[in-house]
């Protein structure tokens, strides 16, 4: 295996300049994730546009905004444990454990472990990163139009099965992306479609107007929303380092959840929030035989943070190789690499290996940073749980408006974020999910120009759809995904159903 | 219970409004107006079946509506509707007041919405306006308007 990529990545990622932007990054990105107010992609959403005016290169935005996000998913924990208020969504689970430990004293013990079993899930997601990014890399070579657009399904099904308990509003928010990523210039016709006569809307909707509207503004309204209900934090941090017993017995649980997060975050679509979810229910069933899970076992707490690392890191593999993102958090990722005019896809690694590599390699360093930032500084981290929101919302309202206007210096575009920020209040508040919606449209220009392209090459004959052997696996997978968990769920009924109906039978 | 079912009526309603965003947006593209196409599909061709897509997914949705958290009413719905409304308001002062002079309504009205008492959202509008117009127009060099009124 070719790994000149990763050496050339580490001469990047290790200059002075990247170095610092990869600490700002990891500093910034955790006291994001401690807010339980903004999570991960607001933080990307937000400090996109800052980076693209700076003139910052490519790999030195991406270096910045990997940093932000893994020091995101390190944040999410702080709040967890100490409000029982998740961060970000990928750190759920971690309040099951984490929050019990810290109401019995334990709260910097917790803080302590939890940081540890983020770095291992960190350094392992990474490590499996930079090993199957190339060999993906190498087998989606081969991929035609007709083979990217049902990748595309392929994703598409994956999102719709596994994130969120209600797929069709899942799926919808999907549809929508895609519906606005078709609002510009058709650049093979030459027709202008959903403009409304609009000139500044030729060129569509900008990503950065999309996803800062979609997440900030409407953040702010839901904020306001829910103050007020009451949220406690845990003061008495008491001891600051994880006892070696503690780190001993999470071992395993850690390594596990490590995995588990790794390869859910390779499968496009899924996130953090699956991850943590499969993992901590996994290690309750395997571990949990004096059930002190959800009571602050220690195990409880490492398994779902480890693996909500080590998603962050396999999030990158489906982006960087195939540019299908792995999580929301990548999808805006992805948006951000677009600005640049870089293309991710099997070429990115073979064309652009300073920016792969200077990634990958920044994860990397960045783990080492963020161990060493949230085991001593953790008390300061926890401090920003005490900003008062009349503070903080203003801040992020600011940040949204100048990350706009920096980026087109357009009024016009600071209005279609509102616009789009209301109507995301309203998605949100009917029960949608916004990580969909960027999915859809980062991939919906992609998808209907290979569509359209596998159409051209076979003369409008739509069985290309289903010529290769690549072509049909991915349809095989598609349609097991969106119907196994179906299948599974209704046999789950069933199977809890039986005794019940036994019962009414012995009664007839 | 009744609860249960106001909400499932909003679900309710919220499909029909994606119905009716699939049918215009369907009739939008069905009508887009192109002179050539060099591939078979042309320009309509997405648009139509996206439509398609979420007409389907609309009469999922209405089928089975699932958890819809309840519209806010009365004070409360007014104060979450005030921050797009001083959004919109700094927004139209961006040009004449300027950057500064914008994000000083917006942060001051924000904060006053979220209940912060007069002399701190005046105190933290003076010092967020002055924060960030340092970062951005001194330390980031982003151009921002200094505003018509002020030259």
């Amino acid at each position: 295996m070719n790994l000149d990529y990763l050496w050339q990545g580490f001469g990047v990622a290790l200059t002075a300049q990247n170095l610092l932007i990869g600490f700002i990054g990891c500093f910034i990105g955790t006291l994001v994730g401690a807010l339980p107010a903004i999570g991960p992609i607001n933080g990307i959403a937000l400090l996109m546009p800052i980076a693209y005016t700076m003139g910052l290169p490519a790999e030195s935005t991406m270096i910045l905004l990997a940093a932000v996000y893994c020091g995101a998913e390190y944040g999410g924990r702080i709040s967890s444990i100490l409000l029982n208020v998740p961060g970000d969504a990928g750190a759920v689970m971690t309040a099951m454990d984490g929050y019990p430990m810290a109401k019995q004293g334990r709260a910097g013990e917790a803080l302590a472990l939890s940081g540890i079993a983020s770095f291992v899930g960190g350094i392992i997601g990474v490590i499996g990163l930079a090993f199957f990014a190339p060999l993906l890399s190498g087998l989606a070579i081969g991929f035609g139009p007709a083979e990217y657009f049902v990748l595309m399904i392929f994703a598409f099904a994956t999102l719709g099965s596994m994130v969120g308990s209600q797929p069709v509003k899942t799926l919808i928010g999907c549809t929508l992306g895609l519906m606005l990523a078709t609002v510009g210039l058709d650049a093979t016709s030459g027709a202008y479609r959903f403009t409304f006569n609009e000139p500044e809307l030729g060129d569509g909707i900008e990503f950065v107007v999309l996803v800062i509207g979609l997440f900030s503004v409407s953040e702010a309204m839901i904020i306001l929303e829910h103050q007020g209900r009451g949220m406690t934090v845990v003061r008495d941090l008491g001891r600051m380092t994880a006892r070696m017993s503690d780190v001993v017995k999470s071992m395993g649980a850690t390594l596990r959840g490590s995995l588990i997060g790794f390869v859910v975050g390779v499968l496009p679509g899924t996130g953090a929030s699956v991850s943590s979810a499969v993992s901590y229910t996994t290690e309750k069933r395997i571990s949990d035989r004096e059930g002190t899970f959800g009571k602050g076992d220690v195990r409880g707490l490492a398994s779902p943070e480890a693996a909500n690392n080590a998603t962050a890191a396999g999030a990158f593999v489906p982006m960087l190789t195939l540019g299908v993102p792995g999580s929301g958090t990548t999808a805006v990722m992805l948006g951000a690499l677009m600005l640049y005019n870089i293309q991710p896809g099997p070429m990115l690694l073979v064309e652009r290996p300073e920016v792969v590599g200077g990634l990958i390699a920044s994860l990397f360093v960045g783990n080492f940073i963020l161990l060493a930032l949230n085991l001593p500084l953790v008390n300061i981290f926890a401090r920003v749980l005490t900003v008062p929101n009349w503070l903080l919302v203003p801040g992020i309202l600011v940040l949204s408006v100048i990350g706009v206007y920096s980026t087109h210096a357009s009024v016009f575009s600071i209005f279609l974020m509102l616009g789009i920020g209301f109507a995301g209040w309203m998605l949100r508040k009917a029960g949608f999910d916004m990580a969909p919606i960027i999915l859809g449209f980062v991939l919906g220009k992609v998808m209907e120009v290979n569509l359209r392209n596998a159409l051209a090459i076979s003369g409008g004959d739509p069985s290309i759809l289903f010529e290769s052997a690549i072509s049909i696996t991915l349809w095989v997978m598609a349609l097991a995904v969106a119907v196994l968990p179906f299948l599974l769920s209704r046999r789950q009924k069933a199977l809890l159903l039986k005794p019940t109906e036994t019962v009414e039978d012995s009664h007839q | 219970m009744s609860h249960m079912v106001e909400n499932r009526r909003l679900g309710r309603i919220a499909a029909l409004v994606l119905l009716g965003v699939a049918v215009a947006y369907g009739i939008g593209g069905a009508t887009i107006e192109y002179a050539f196409s060099s591939d078979p599909l042309g320009p309509r061709a997405m648009p139509v079946m996206l439509a398609a897509v979420l007409a389907g997914l609309s009469f999922l949705y209405l089928a089975w509506p699932g958890s819809v958290e309840a519209i806010p009413t009365g004070p409360a719905l007014v104060r979450i509707l005030a921050i797009p409304t001083i959004l919109v308001l700094s927004v139209m002062l961006f040009e004449p007041l300027g950057f500064a002079g914008s994000i000083f309504v917006l942060t001051f009205g924000v904060a006053m919405i979220f209940g912060a008492p007069v002399k701190y959202a005046l105190l933290g509008a003076a010092g967020q306006t002055l924060l960030w117009w340092t970062v951005f127009a001194y330390v980031l060099q982003v151009y921002l308007p200094t505003g018509s009124l002020f030259g």
